[in-house]
């Protein structure tokens, strides 16, 4: 697979992202019956923070197979303004969260300057991921008035639910794909 | 409107009223965007849709602030309003324009690579068939006994092998009708950026002010 920005590798990132949101969307039952049941304890925010990974495994992934700068960020973006025209729950804010999400894991790459594509910048990915993404809750959802131990437990799940799917997945995922050269 | 423009108009709105606790705000945004919507005559159902879609996450967030939140019940309203106002907002740009009139203008007038425009759109044009292979690897594998789940690698892996088989061959049809990448293009739909875009953008963004001095 050529590493450049040809016509055939933009539709193919799009379609990484458009499946990762596919297979987030045919199971979207799980975010809502997980705020349900955690509504009546007050704790439905956990919700978000449980499921965040799906939302972001576009990223990462696609900078994993493809090893190129901008890849990760625009994979999200490009995901998230698909998933606006499909009528998503949260509709126009897709876009900025596609946006915050895909920075964060792009950052992640950036860090030692696009050198390398393995478990340490995909880890740091998911730090910044859930920086970013935890300091975007803290004035979106009213995290700011949550007391500092549910915030530290809502820290811990997101930074979790990040890392699995920003690391073992997409690694797991590009080594079967690796194995059936369907990618160099 | 220029779709690009009334996209941006919307997020500005969006990111605006995130950091701004206001729930008088937050209504007021509702009921312009609501008139909007009636007024477009977008159908009953989708605004039924959109009335009941946010309650779920909505009532979940307003309880959490009620039993958890330090600053009092009222930033459950807010963020209860906000939800509904994020949603209703978002609607009136993605149920009056398509994603065609928004890759045109990206193209055209804002210099967006004509790749990356056409690119996107043909993979958007692909979502029913991603649906239904996603659909279709699930439930071969449950013939087998096996229940793939939404975390499972292979589930991703064998979706992306579709995937990598679509790309390949929609970019060759693509070139095989004469799409040469980074040359320049014609257009038949031309799209433009007229004053009057830009001036509904600041009416609207001076009106978003509003509320929040008077309340």
């Amino acid at each position: 697979m050529s590493k450049r920005w040809s016509l055939r590798n933009i539709i193919l990132i799009a379609l990484i992202a458009i499946v990762c949101g596919v297979i987030f969307w045919l199971t979207s039952f799980i975010y809502n019956a997980l705020t349900l049941i955690l509504t009546p304890i007050g704790l439905a925010p956990a919700a978000n923070d449980i499921s965040l990974g799906l939302w972001i495994v576009a990223g990462p992934l696609a900078g994993a197979i493809f090893k190129m700068p901008g890849v990760a960020i625009f994979s999200e973006v490009a995901g998230a303004v698909v998933e606006m025209f499909l009528g998503d729950q949260w509709g126009v804010m897709n876009v900025v969260s596609g946006l915050i999400q895909g920075a964060g894991a792009e950052l992640g790459f950036a860090v030692t300057g696009y050198k390398k594509y393995g478990h340490f910048q995909l880890l740091m990915g998911a730090i910044f991921t859930t920086l970013i993404t935890f300091t975007w809750d803290w004035f979106k959802n009213g995290y700011s008035s949550y007391g500092a131990g549910l915030l530290i437990f809502l820290f811990i799940v997101r930074f979790i639910s990040v890392w699995i799917f920003s690391d073992p997945i997409p690694m797991a995922i590009n080594k079967l794909l690796k194995r059936s050269r369907a990618i160099a | 409107m220029n779709a690009a423009i009334k996209l941006f108009m919307v997020i500005v709105i969006g990111v605006e009223i995130s950091f701004i606790q206001s729930v008088p705000l937050n209504l007021c945004i509702l009921a312009v965007s609501c008139c909007y919507l009636l007024i477009k005559r977008v159908s009953i159902k989708s605004l039924l849709y959109l009335i009941i879609y946010p309650i779920i996450p909505a009532t979940g967030l307003l309880v959490s602030q009620l039993f958890y939140g330090i600053q009092g019940p009222i930033i459950g309203w807010v963020l209860f309003t906000r939800l509904f106002a994020y949603v209703w907002l978002g609607a009136t740009f993605t149920m009056t324009t398509n994603i065609k009139d928004l890759a045109f203008t990206l193209e055209q007038n804002f210099r967006l690579p004509s790749k990356f425009a056409y690119g996107v759109l043909t993979a958007f044009n692909l979502v029913p068939r991603i649906i239904t292979e996603v659909q279709t690897i699930r439930h071969a594998s449950l013939m087998r006994g096996v229940t793939m789940q939404l975390w499972s690698p292979k589930l991703y892996f064998k979706a992306i092998l579709a995937a990598i088989n679509w790309s390949s061959d929609l970019s060759q049809a693509m070139i095989s009708h004469g799409f040469v990448e980074d040359a320049p293009r014609t257009h038949v739909e031309k799209t433009t950026i007229r004053w009057s875009d830009f001036a509904i953008f600041a009416f609207w963004l001076i009106l978003v002010q509003v509320p929040i001095f008077v309340f």
